[in-house]
């Protein structure tokens, strides 16, 4: 993680109100992410997937940004054309979300899918190339019988495959950055293991960033070298991996309270108890 | 409470659910747990008469559901599922999401009934006039689970009540449900994929893998690890360890 891929630095986020007055859904927030597993975790509503976003440039019209500094690979993002952003997009940034049911086109076999994103980045390619490039990357996320696979309708794959051939379409074209969006929380728990071991073997072999969100303290502090929690469109704590145990922010541990654990007690669980002034500014 | 006698269900030439048999007592909180697919959800809908094609018996508080009939059936038991977003008229009122299965089943005294359930999941009154987009997922889910105690029923059935929401949440939703069982007289038959929730609130559970009984276990078992198939074992060194630790040092 020498070098940052990408850098945010007091990024806003707002939307207009019912009264027409600015709501305020990311404040202040800043942070880099090299070639690292960064984790970001909150609640609904927290910012996380927001923040995100606007890195992406898939933010609603609606939502007006300001950052003192928004920039990816060097480039001022701020500053960038929609042309840029777009050639950024799908080339050296993917994005995976949450259900593969509904980012899957459910009317193209998987493989036509993943050759139009390999088509997309270089138009010079041969119909037989791209197909052996479809081929290659399907079986490095672990998808047995590629063949068969490529011609399967979304509807035929199970959660595990959907995700998988999901990712497959999002680093065949080696993205930089992969920002996965609650990539597992749709999946089980032993289909879970499988994916994030594939994410966690594409970002040591192609040393690509990854960015992954999830409302899942534990999960993201196992698999990211790097955590920050999120509320109330803030940066509350910034934790290093394993070392969950000695958050030391109330918001942190109240999370980690609240789960119920197999061996933990029966009594009933502790609830958060919210604080207005975790929606300050950390000093 | 419960007596499910060798109950088989299909969907065309699929099998959904295949030779289970399970007995849960009055006031038990008995888990369910397994993969998708694994024919846990199938289970809880045929005991609620959601499915049609089924054999074997079913008998909820002494009465077989095939005879019963469904408006004993709906007084007896009432299910809760997972995505309180999906389950909950958007166009109904609370009060009015409340006082509908009463109304519809001749229930006196329906304004009064509503004021309670709402005290019940801690909720204030003022909360009848709100529609459902005006409430947090967590809020909803308390209604969810007030609609579904409207008629009194001896019975839960919860289709991973928690799964669609923020782990604080969880924690509230969880208590309340405990709260509610100790209070009522509940018996409760959860599905859950999360086996930390099923050891939290169920006294038994039964794992499943496609469509078939793996085993069924004590909450004792759970925590002790004192598991005898294969299949759980890995489910259960899934769920503490989720993945493994990389490149960590």
């Amino acid at each position: 993680m020498n070098r940052s891929l990408a850098v945010i630095e007091n990024l806003g986020i707002a939307f207009s109100g019912e009264d027409g007055k600015p709501v305020h859904a990311v404040k202040g927030v800043s942070f880099s992410v090299g070639r690292e597993k960064l984790g970001i975790v909150g609640e609904s509503g927290s910012g996380k997937s927001l923040s995100c976003r606007a890195l992406m440039g898939v933010l609603p019209p609606s939502a007006s940004i300001t950052a003192s500094r928004l920039e990816f690979s060097g480039i001022d993002l701020l500053r960038a054309s929609p042309r840029t952003r777009r050639q950024l997009r799908g080339g050296q940034m993917g994005m995976i979300l949450q259900d593969p049911k509904f980012s899957l086109n459910p009317v193209m076999t998987v493989g036509r899918q993943i050759a139009e994103a390999v088509r997309l980045g270089d138009r010079r390619l041969s119909v037989s190339s791209i197909r052996r490039r479809v081929l290659e990357v399907l079986e490095s996320v672990h998808i047995r019988g590629p063949e068969r696979v490529y011609d399967l309708y979304p509807h035929e794959l199970s959660g595990g495959m959907g995700q998988r051939a999901m990712i497959a379409m999002m680093v065949v074209r080696e993205p930089e950055l992969l920002i996965a969006d609650e990539p597992t929380s749709a999946l089980d728990v032993t289909v879970q293991a499988q994916v994030l071991e594939i994410m966690d073997e594409l970002v040591r072999r192609r040393g690509m960033g990854l960015i992954f969100i999830s409302h899942d303290l534990n999960l993201v502090s196992r698999f990211c070298d790097r955590v920050l929690v999120m509320y109330a469109g803030r940066i509350v704590e910034t934790l290093e991996a394993g070392r969950l145990a000695e958050a030391r922010h109330p918001y942190t541990r109240g999370l980690l309270a609240c789960l119920p654990a197999i061996d933990g007690p029966l009594t009933p669980l502790p609830t958060l108890e919210r604080q207005a002034d975790w929606r300050e500014i950390p000093a | 409470m419960i007596e499910i006698e060798n109950l088989n269900v299909r969907f065309g030439s699929a099998i959904a659910v295949e030779s289970v048999n399970l007995l849960v007592g009055k006031g038990e909180s008995f888990g369910l747990v397994g993969e998708s697919g694994s024919g846990k959800s199938t289970l809880l809908r045929t005991v609620m008469g959601l499915n049609r094609n089924w054999t074997g018996t079913i008998r909820l508080n002494n009465q077989d559901i095939r005879s019963a009939g469904r408006a004993a059936l709906v007084r007896t038991a009432q299910m809760v599922f997972q995505d309180p977003y999906a389950s909950l008229h958007p166009r109904f009122t609370v009060g009015n999401a409340l006082a509908e299965p009463m109304r519809i089943n001749g229930l006196p005294n329906i304004s009064r009934r509503t004021a309670e359930l709402l005290e019940l999941i801690g909720l204030s009154q003022d909360y009848a006039s709100r529609f459902p987009h005006e409430l947090s997922g967590g809020q909803r889910q308390r209604v969810a689970i007030a609609r579904a105690l409207s008629l009194s029923p001896r019975i839960l059935l919860l289709d991973e009540p928690t799964s669609a929401l923020d782990v604080s949440v969880q924690a509230e939703i969880l208590n309340l449900l405990n709260r509610l069982r100790e209070e009522l007289g509940l018996t409760f038959l959860l599905v859950s994929h999360d086996l930390a929730v099923i050891s939290y609130m169920c006294e038994r559970l039964m794992v499943m893998q496609n469509a078939r009984t793996v085993e069924v276990l004590t909450r004792g078992d759970l925590r002790a690890g004192a598991l005898k198939q294969d299949y759980t074992r890995n489910l259960f060194r899934a769920s503490l360890h989720g993945v493994r630790p990389g490149v960590q040092p």
